[in-house]
């Protein structure tokens, strides 16, 4: 009785953890449909959105900031997901999306089109989707030797990364006039996005965080070690790859969309981990929550924080959440990090 | 169910490990795999599991090419504990021991009733029941080692292959491992094969058992028949004796004195 007592209490902490998150969640939405630049109260933003007629109010409301709104939360929750399936692919606590090649691929045809083909300016989230996919590609195939591994996808990463990092440095110091729109985009930003991006991300992020709650009971069993999840039947090299490419999907749907937002996918599924477990059965679930909230949080703080200006998420993220990690890690008991 | 490897040629990369190897292993029996360090014990083990590929020869499982069997099917009949395994320290026990479920379900597929049946034995039979509801890292040693056994156990496999199962364990806890290994051989029929480094214990419990001596296997027999003076002297480089005492069936090994 006893026993079963306890097993009661983490499911209870669970769901009072999950009602929290939506809680927060809910009165973040609605803080960041009522701050912004221009300075509505909330009666009048209340009136606008229910009175039949077109005005200022609802313009701004309905087509800067709930669009805005919903791309923080679809973002949020892609990239947390991403990281939290990639780091049962590779076992380590420091896979995020960046490690198989999603931002430097992005960032690199990115780069390419916004400097050298600066007409092709809209056509920039296409070749940013294709060029993350692309690396991801590159990356596989050059770890693939009788399966992957995770330390060769981690050490052919960091190889690739590093020669399209080059690539992109180069390319902005020769082109050191106008980096500022590939300055957006490297620091992932949501600033002007549109009911166009949102109609374009819900339905890949939707497809995306679809297919990674199927990658729930691989992702378990991965934890277990490569021999072990072998020896229980599972295709591990397979598993892999399509838990990554599922991973890489998600990401780079954010990343053609709203640039390179990192620290989300690293660090949302930690705190995730920390707060319920290790199994991804609820893990995820939380990180995709958990990552909605913070995503939201730092983009309503970022362009809010000081007026006039907008600080792009990806930087208020980093420089808030940092510390923040930094201290659940030396409080946060016997859940954090990989499982070695 | 027997398992034969024939003329296998096993390594990794380059290198190979294992020259020219015949092995079986009988159904029913408990096989122990002895050698020194760096024989090849482990790698023998893992190519007849199919864990590691292997270069040349074949295995066979009653005749049939082992290549030729689905994952989950080959995970159906054979359960394997590596000598490295990790999981969550957080998961809990009954959840880790449900793992050995996944060859019998899709992957969509929760744990039925006949599931939920099948963990509830292996955890009876391995005496973890009472910890089911612990984490993993409220239990000591050898209690998850038992746990590690009984989520292997739950694949309901015909023939048990265990990496140095008692490595890392006190001398207790040793003990307790062998008879559990002998108690889920005779009473639940299950074959057994094992590496191990210490030879009493194989000794002892054994049924059947195989020396590897830098790749190439030097003897197999009944313990009697394979561990004498002169096996550990060539194999080992040590000296010994093979004592009886009154009143235990099976000899000792009594190493000459340091």
């Amino acid at each position: 009785m006893k026993a079963s007592g306890k097993h009661k209490v983490s499911a209870l902490r669970i769901g009072t953890i999950w009602l929290i998150l939506a809680a927060l969640l809910v009165v973040l939405s609605l803080v960041a449909i009522n701050v912004g630049s221009a300075g509505y109260s909330v009666s009048e933003i209340v009136h606008a959105l229910f009175s039949p007629e077109k005005s200022t109010v609802k313009v701004v409301v309905m087509n800067l900031r709930l669009p805005r709104l919903i791309l923080a939360l679809l973002i949020g929750a892609s990239l947390s997901s991403a990281g939290a399936i990639l780091q049962s692919v590779m076992r380590n606590p420091l896979a995020d999306p960046g490690t198989i090649g999603v931002s430097a691929g992005a960032g690199t045809a990115a780069t390419t089109i916004l400097l050298l083909f600066p007409h092709m300016t809209n056509a920039v989230p296409l070749f940013a989707f294709a060029g993350a996919a692309l690396a991801c590609f590159l990356i596989y195939t050059m770890a693939w030797k009788n399966g992957v591994d995770p330390t060769r996808i981690i050490l052919s990463g960091v190889a690739i990364n590093s020669v399209l990092g080059a690539y992109n440095a180069l390319l902005q110091m020769l082109h050191s006039d106008s980096l500022e729109g590939v300055l957006a985009f490297m620091n992932g930003s949501l600033s002007g996005r549109s009911w166009s991006h949102v109609r374009v991300l819900v339905i890949y992020a939707s497809l995306g965080l679809l297919l990674s709650f199927f990658c729930i009971k691989s992702a378990n069993t991965l934890q277990l070690g490569e021999e072990m999840a072998k020896s229980l039947g599972v295709k591990v090299s397979l598993t892999r790859v399509l838990l990554s490419a599922v991973s890489a999907f998600l990401a780079a749907a954010t990343v053609s969309v709203a640039g390179m937002i990192g620290f989300v996918g690293l660090v949302v599924p930690h705190i995730a981990r920390i707060l319920v477990g290790s199994d991804y059965k609820q893990m995820l679930p939380t990180s995709m929550l958990l990552g909605a909230v913070v995503l939201l949080a730092a983009d309503t703080v970022g362009r809010t924080i000081v007026p006039g200006m907008e600080i792009p998420v990806g930087i208020v993220m980093s420089v808030t959440g940092g510390p923040f990690f930094l201290y659940l890690l030396r409080n946060g008991g016997k859940m954090r990090g990989n499982q070695r | 169910m027997e398992i034969r490897g024939s003329q296998l040629e096993i390594g990794y990369g380059d290198h190979t490990v294992i020259h020219d190897m015949d092995v079986t292993v009988q159904p029913g029996k408990i096989t122990s795999i002895i050698g020194p360090n760096g024989s090849g014990k482990s790698t023998v083990l893992k190519a007849l599991t199919r864990l590691l590929a292997y270069k040349g020869g074949v295995v066979t499982m009653d005749g049939r090419d082992l290549k030729s069997f689905s994952s989950k099917e080959l995970a159906r009949s054979v359960g394997v504990l590596p000598q490295i395994h990790s999981a969550p320290p957080d998961f809990q026990v009954k959840e880790l021991v449900g793992y050995g479920r996944m060859p019998y379900q899709k992957w969509y597929e929760r744990n039925n009733a006949e599931d939920e049946r099948i963990i509830d034995w292996a955890m009876r039979a391995t005496g973890v029941w009472e910890l089911r509801e612990k984490p993993i890292h409220a239990c000591s040693g050898g209690e998850s080692q038992r746990v590690w056994i009984a989520t292997v156990l739950t694949q309901q496999p015909e023939i048990l292959f265990l990496d140095e199962p008692t490595t890392y364990l006190d001398i207790a806890h040793q003990i307790e491992m062998m008879q559990l290994i002998r108690r889920l051989n005779r009473e639940n029929g299950i074959g057994v094969v094992m590496v191990l480094h210490d030879l009493s214990q194989a000794l002892e419990v054994s049924d059947w058992i195989v020396v590897i001596k830098d790749g190439k296997k030097y003897d197999e027999g009944s313990p009697e028949e394979v561990i004498t003076p002169r096996m550990m002297r060539e194999v080992y480089d040590v000296d010994c004796s093979i004592i009886r005492v009154p009143g235990r069936e099976k000899p000792l090994i009594a190493y000459h004195e340091i």
